[in-house]
């Protein structure tokens, strides 16, 4: 596997996602309804507590990221356009990176109408963006790596649909819970309270990346 | 004379049945036809080549270059057939140029090839993926029936390409249930089931 062939993966994934850009409207979609329903659920004043705003919008993007993530590997299944890639010598390894990069671009298209959401809905004060972008990108690179690896696990089962979000959302907890409590931190101005659970989420996304890479070229078929 | 892959005492399971025992095949040069009724794994055996399927038991030396071509068309979906061979081809470093002759010479016009490959019917999706075989010249070359939906035109192109593949001396294994006329001229012909 070599980087050239993660980045045909992944730019083959954006061409096909601009063609069929079903999983990323079906993704922001999501997230906006979510946002809104969840917000109006625990009520305005509630909402916009940066803790209780951070879950929400991390919630939302766990489900946006499975949603997403389906869709591109349904879209492989569909005339066995996966087979012609782990065919190729190094298909089998550079699907999982190809994937995680390209999955990684669309989810920061969705964080970011998600997050500009969250913002106005809730009329959210933010005391560091700078910070809150770091953690942001930081969660959002934490997501794919296990999106990519449980989907893939799952692919050839026929419950895969009702099977991935039962599998995946309890392994997303300990993410669910840096990112949450970064964005609280970025919101509420705790500069090393924000890093630090950045720097956390990366840790998620390197040992998630180095098993998916391990795992998943043997477990494709 | 050295083989260009070969299967040694394969054994394949799926589920809980093997679909090959202890199965021996060397391929060489030109073409090797297989045969058998459904469910006999002509379809095991070619994903087995390609290095798709896992062994159980026994061992497969595969060849420096494979193409395989299920009985799907294997094209994203989104994606026009000119990117899609366009990035399967990138991603065997061969050049790119060839694409769009190659299409045209399978017979989609530069606009077919642009469209996005749902907009295809399933004959033109099947040229668009036959239409690899040009692109990437693999040394070893798989196809599952890879006759079933093309018109008179496209098999009678398709037979030419076999015979010139064979002739330059690249190894060919066809699954198919038709065309006994490839018998003839195969190296050898598997009978599975």
């Amino acid at each position: 596997m070599t980087l050239r062939h993660i980045r045909i993966i992944a730019a083959r994934e954006a061409l096909a996602e601009r063609g069929q850009p079903d999983g990323l409207v079906s993704a922001v979609t999501f997230i906006a309804t979510l946002i809104l329903v969840e917000s109006l659920a625990v009520g305005p004043l509630a909402a916009s507590q940066p803790a209780v705003a951070a879950a929400l919008f991390w919630i939302a993007m766990a489900f946006a990221a499975i949603i997403v993530t389906s869709r591109s590997f349904e879209r492989e299944l569909e005339d066995d356009a996966l087979g012609a890639v782990l065919a190729l010598p190094g298909g089998r390894d550079a699907i999982y990176g190809g994937k995680v990069v390209a999955l990684a671009a669309l989810l920061a298209l969705v964080a970011a109408v998600g997050g500009g959401l969250s913002l106005v809905l809730l009329s959210l004060d933010v005391a560091l963006p700078g910070h809150l972008l770091t953690v942001a990108a930081a969660g959002v690179l934490s997501l794919p790596p296990v999106m990519v690896l449980f989907v893939a696990l799952a692919l050839r089962l026929r419950s895969r649909g009702t099977l991935v979000p039962i599998l995946v959302l309890p392994v997303l907890v300990p993410q669910l819970v840096a990112a949450t409590n970064g964005t609280a931190a970025a919101m509420s101005g705790d500069t090393a309270g924000a890093l630090g659970w950045a720097g956390l989420l990366v840790a998620f996304a390197l040992v998630y990346s180095v098993l998916g890479l391990t795992i998943v070229p043997a477990a494709l078929e | 004379m050295n083989s260009t892959a070969a299967l040694r005492g394969a054994t394949v399971v799926l589920g809980d049945r093997a679909i090959l025992r202890d199965f021996d095949l060397e391929i060489h040069p030109g073409v090797t036809v297989v045969r058998g009724g459904n469910g006999a794994g002509k379809t095991t055996l070619l994903r087995t080549l390609a290095g798709l399927l896992p062994l159980a038991r026994g061992t497969r030396e595969p060849a420096t270059a494979t193409f395989y071509l299920g009985e799907s068309a294997q094209l994203l979906r989104g994606v026009s057939a000119r990117d899609n061979l366009r990035t399967l081809a990138a991603f065997r470093g061969v050049a790119l140029d060839g694409v769009g002759p190659a299409l045209a010479s399978w017979g989609l016009s530069a606009a077919q090839a642009a469209r996005p490959v749902e907009t295809l019917s399933a004959g033109q999706r099947r040229r668009a993926a036959l239409a690899r075989l040009d692109v990437e010249r693999a040394s070893l070359v798989l196809l599952d029936e890879p006759f079933a939906g093309l018109d008179d035109e496209a098999a009678a192109h398709l037979l030419r390409t076999i015979r010139t593949f064979a002739g330059e001396r690249r190894a060919l294994v066809i699954a198919t249930h038709s065309r006994f006329e490839l018998d003839a001229g195969a190296n050898t012909v598997v009978h599975l089931g």
